[in-house]
């Protein structure tokens, strides 16, 4: 029989955390619904506006519909489209027989540690369009024509997503090594006794037995491919533009900064993040609905 | 769970309270600054403002005018100062004591409010500031009156160019009546010099740094007396006219502003001129082609217009104890209006000084080496001296975004003007709330 003391003890011992997420987690996140139904400026709440924020901005907001499709096809073309690159990086480099597999990992892995002003400086003067090496190549080495990478708005959204799958393809790929460790050698060999190809070997035993680890990279891909701020925002110049041409580099968590932090509605800016958060809530159980079935 | 509501909904109503107490009243009576009493301030500033006002606190004279005031320093980078103040103004929260700001968040903060207003009692900043230049005052002032910041240094636009590269080229940009002139001297100065068939030199960087100079430098302005934006129309299609005729004229070496060869572009004959704010020609002399003394040379806009391309306001917030407003005032005073602080700043950091009656001082009309002994000062002055009045709108930063995209579609998506503006007008009469 445990006595008072005793029974409380675990809570009390737990609740430094918990008190720290209600006051710095919890509250904040509940406290920006209440925002998000007023115009909110600098000097706090000017007037209710109950769903008004929200009406507008699906509706008769020049810039946030356009900010989701940008969102999405950057979603679609930085955030996943690295999974296809990560898989088969991840499976060569849990090859045993490959020599400086460590250095290799490092060397993936670099791009996600390295700070976001260097890449920032990097990223910038290789696209530059007139002394940029990446134009330089095309022209000298392909015979193209120079592309204005931060200009023109198709090649806007390559530049950002070129620089999000340079990042993010390595942190990916150490995500899957971590879930190939776990998928039991036997089953390789027994295939390889059936006499299965590399590729058929990793078709129906690696790809099937990473699911779950699929699940779980492709979800954080989701949630930060949504949430896609830092890269357009150092290439398209910050509040200075809304995107660049065509606002082809505004994605909605960039608009969303630039609404509460350089335009000063905090209360539009709070009604973007919510409605951000039902559509990445929505993606991430529409993947887990996509990862079940094809567990089965 | 009905009690969990409760509790989540007496905690949202409790934080509403705590808002609302946070507040201090405009009405509330400011103290008489207190010459006994010992005060110490705290300041929020960016860039090289402590190392200026610093020397100035430090300093014989401020001492004997405000022996009992001492300073703590809250300074970061120019992005970061501006996101803490707005975050921190937003929240409700304690800020510094004296907040710098650039004049480009001017806007932001004139009618979205946070900041004391100076032209009431007991500061009456408009009388103090009578001798302060008038655009700087406008520029802080609200729709109904406030003054909710001080100017404290200003930059008048100019166009700087090199002498040797337009003798070579056999023109003079000194006195340009218009820029369709400009345009002319510019083909002039675009050339390949080394016969490769590649341009290697270019009359100006970008043609969109002349977008804001038939606008007041973008400070300002967007709105009419009616509230009606980008008004009158032909200002703002001068503005894109301009900007296309530029780029079509192909005088502009489309290098973006501040990257590695934009910088290398004035030190290496890339370029032969750059309309920018006056603080550009400390930049010019101090890092950006410090070789080339004696070779730039400072002229006024074509055309006769008059804009100002950035400057410092300090600004007291709400939310600061009523007695360290009384202090806090004296000090922006001390800043903007003596001689002292305008000149020691200005021998400093190369802040041009908001202060009119500073522009009669003898180093105002000493010869600057640099400038191939011109008397570039005086160029200043007679510009800042010029500068219209604008108002400003708390929508300016979106506005301003807004058109310099309207700039870039004329640019890059070959958009007519007619059609980038309208474009513009549309998409800021949608987001105007």
């Amino acid at each position: 029989m445990l006595n008072r003391s005793q029974k409380w003890a675990p809570y009390l011992f737990l609740s430094p955390f918990f008190i720290l997420f209600l006051v710095f987690g919890v509250f904040p996140i509940g406290y920006s619904i209440t925002i998000s139904l007023f115009k909110w400026t600098v000097s706090g709440p000017q007037e209710f506006r109950g769903i008004g924020n929200y009406v507008k901005l699906l509706t008769t907001d020049p810039f946030f519909v356009g900010s989701l499709w940008t969102t999405f096809l950057l979603l679609i073309f930085g955030s996943l489209l690295q999974h296809f690159f990560a898989i088969p990086l991840a499976i060569l480099l849990n090859n045993k027989s490959l020599k400086g597999g460590d250095s290799f990992r490092l060397l993936y892995f670099l791009p996600y540690i390295t700070s976001s002003v260097v890449i920032a400086l990097i990223f910038s003067q290789m696209f530059d369009h007139n002394y940029g090496w990446l134009n330089y190549i095309i022209e000298n080495v392909f015979g193209g024509e120079k592309v204005k990478w931060l200009q023109d708005p198709r090649a806007i959204r390559s530049s950002i997503a070129i620089m999000v799958n340079w990042r993010f393809i390595g942190w990916n790929t150490i995500i899957y090594m971590a879930g190939l460790q776990s998928i039991d050698q036997s089953l390789y060999e027994a295939a390889e006794i059936d006499g299965a190809s590399g590729l058929r070997k990793h078709l129906h035993i690696t790809v099937p037995l990473l699911l779950p680890i699929i699940f779980f990279a492709v979800s954080l891909s989701i949630i930060g491919g949504m949430q896609l701020f830092e890269e357009p925002f150092v290439l398209m110049r910050g509040y200075e533009q809304m995107g660049g041409p065509n606002n082809a580099g505004l994605t909605s968590a960039y608009y969303l900064l630039a609404t509460g932090f350089s335009f000063n509605r905090f209360g539009k800016a709070s009604a973007i993040a919510w409605i951000l958060f039902v559509i990445i809530l929505g993606m991430t159980w529409i993947n887990k609905m996509v990862t079940d079935k094809l567990q089965k | 769970m009905r009690k969990k509501v409760i509790s989540i909904l007496t905690m949202f109503a409790l934080s509403f309270s705590i808002f609302a107490t946070g507040q201090q009243g405009e009405s509330d009576p400011v103290p008489a600054f207190d010459p006994e009493k010992e005060y110490s301030l705290s300041f929020g500033g960016y860039g090289d403002l402590e190392r200026a006002y610093k020397t100035i606190f430090e300093s014989a004279e401020f001492k004997k005018a405000l022996p009992n005031i001492t300073f703590e320093y809250q300074m970061a980078d120019f992005g970061g100062h501006h996101d803490r103040l707005t975050t921190v103004l937003a929240a409700g929260e304690a800020t510094n004591d004296i907040e710098a700001l650039e004049i480009g968040f001017i806007a932001k903060f004139v009618e979205g409010g946070g900041l004391t207003n100076l032209a009431a009692a007991p500061f009456n900043g408009i009388e103090e500031g009578k001798d302060i230049v008038p655009f700087a005052m406008s520029n802080a002032t609200t729709a109904e009156g406030r003054l909710v910041a001080y100017p404290v240094d200003i930059a008048p636009a100019v166009l700087f160019y090199r002498k040797s590269l337009a003798d070579a080229a056999g023109v003079s940009l000194d006195n340009l009546k218009s820029w369709d002139e400009y345009i002319e001297a510019g083909k002039k100065l675009t050339i390949d010099k080394d016969g490769d068939g590649v341009i290697d030199q270019f009359a100006m960087p970008h043609a969109s740094e002349v977008a804001m100079m038939p606008l007041n430098g973008g400070k300002g302005g967007w709105f009419d007396e009616d509230n009606n934006p980008l008004q009158p129309k032909q200002k703002f299609m001068d503005s894109l006219d301009l900007v296309k005729k530029i780029r079509e004229a192909g005088i502009d070496g489309d290098l973006g502003a501040w990257s590695g060869p934009w910088i290398q572009a004035f030190a290496d004959g890339t370029v032969a001129s750059i309309v920018n704010g006056a603080w550009w020609g400390g930049a010019l002399k101090a890092w950006v082609a410090s070789d080339l003394a004696g070779d730039w040379r400072v002229a006024p806009l074509p055309g006769g217009l008059y804009a100002s391309q950035g400057g410092t306001y300090l600004s007291i917030p709400q939310q600061v104890p009523l007695e360290n407003k009384a202090a806090a005032w004296e000090v922006i005073k001390y800043l903007t209006t003596t001689s002292h602080a305008q000149l020691s700043t200005f021998e400093q950091i190369d802040a041009y000084p908001a202060l009119t009656t500073v522009y009669d001082d003898d180093i105002m009309n000493e010869d600057v080496p640099y400038f191939g002994g011109q008397k570039i000062r005086q160029l200043y002055a007679d510009v800042a001296n010029n500068i219209p009045s604008a108002k400003v709108s708390e929508y300016d930063a979106v506005v301003l975004a807004i058109f310099n995209n309207a700039v870039t579609d004329v640019l890059v998506n070959g958009s007519s003007s007619e059609d980038a503006y309208n474009k513009a007008l549309n998409e800021i009469r949608a987001i105007v709330d």
